[in-house]
């Protein structure tokens, strides 16, 4: 009992760190600039790889993933967070602190898998994709914010969590929700100098 | 003297950036990146990481426990270790007490915007496999970066 509720009230001091920062510490910049930039990379590597969109994706993603590896510093810096001991915390921190501080939107985390290592973030509010209607050849392939997994991806990586992340539904494509997995493969270790161990 | 010196360490336990003051008088004597460091920043890691270890052995409950200060006859060591695996070292004397805010912000607001930030920096300084697990040599050379941390702690050099 009295550990749901200090996990409860640990989550609901995330909220409201993620709410502060959101408030005083950071720059606004207008969201459509923000929005119609992202466009016009997604249109440029169209363009780029003659509406492969395969590749395309995967582009995205390791743009992401760049951008991943550099944000993370950025937001240890705000938050001051330590690292999370479970994939519970991690959940809240990405949905409550990070989405907030960055994007302002705190996507719903649902979906555990049995043991633990698996949720999705339904992201109602999707600021990439706002004026977005994906073209009829590009339906079925393009993971028009798959930017968006690169950067959790390279994040995680850099506190030593190794992930997965994908998306499995998205608006433009039609489905009913944006949703977006992360899967845990494992913890990394610390390195240790040479001759340590 | 307030400080003497300054180190930062990376995840692959390498030492990324040190700064040595020598001087009393002048806030601009000592050495940056010096290549005679290397054998006192191996030690110095050495000495953090074991404590670390041990703090983190002893704590109860959950919760991470971080080192932050270690106190010898000489000297106080000031350590802030960020999740990303980041250490900001500052060896100073007993004036004063914590230096955590001040390592906060040269974590902040320096390294964050102009190494982090600094797209033509790297942010991994092991280029490959021979340079990690304290073996790398790569240092923090970034002229903004050198110039405002040495604005920043010039107050704190002279007495």
């Amino acid at each position: 009992m009295s550990r749901s509720q200090s996990i409860s009230s640990q989550s609901k001091s995330l909220k409201i760190t993620g709410e502060e920062i959101w408030k005083n510490k950071v720059e606004k910049v207008n969201s459509e600039l923000f929005n119609l930039t992202y466009g016009s990379i997604v249109s440029q590597l169209c363009i780029d790889y003659k509406r492969d969109f395969k590749k395309v994706n995967e582009q995205l993603f390791s743009m992401g993933y760049n951008i991943g590896i550099r944000l993370i510093e950025d937001f240890l810096a705000r938050t001051a967070l330590p690292r999370c001991d479970t994939m519970l915390r991690t959940s809240e921190v990405i949905s409550k602190c990070a989405f907030k501080v960055f994007l302002n939107i705190t996507p719903t985390v649902t979906n555990w898998s049995q043991s633990q290592d698996t949720f999705s973030l339904l992201i109602d509010e999707n600021p990439l994709s706002d004026f977005v209607e994906l073209p009829m050849d590009a339906v079925n392939q393009l993971w028009y914010s798959n930017i968006l997994c690169g950067v959790l991806k390279g994040a995680l990586e850099m506190v030593q969590l190794d992930c997965d992340v994908w998306f499995i539904s998205d608006i433009l494509r039609g489905d009913p929700q944006t949703e977006l997995r992360i899967k845990l493969n494992k913890v990394l270790k610390d390195e240790i100098p040479i001759g340590e161990d | 003297m307030g400080i003497h010196s300054f180190w930062i360490f990376d995840r692959h336990c390498n030492c990324i950036y040190d700064r040595e003051w020598t001087l009393l008088s002048n806030s601009g004597s000592g050495t940056i990146n010096s290549k005679q460091n290397d054998e006192t920043a191996k030690l110095l890691y050495g000495m953090v990481y074991s404590l670390r270890t041990i703090t983190q052995k002893l704590s109860h409950g959950s919760m991470k426990n971080e080192i932050r200060t270690i106190a010898t006859g000489k000297y106080l060591v000031h350590i802030f270790c960020t999740a990303s695996g980041l250490w900001f070292i500052l060896l100073s004397d007993f004036r004063q007490q914590s230096y955590s805010q001040v390592l906060h912000y040269i974590y902040g607001h320096i390294y964050v915007k102009y190494v982090a930030n600094n797209l033509l920096s790297p942010i991994d300084f092991a280029e490959n496999k021979n340079e990690t697990r304290g073996q790398g040599f790569r240092k923090i050379t970034n002229r903004n970066f050198i110039k405002s941390l040495e604005a920043f702690l010039a107050p704190m050099v002279a007495k």
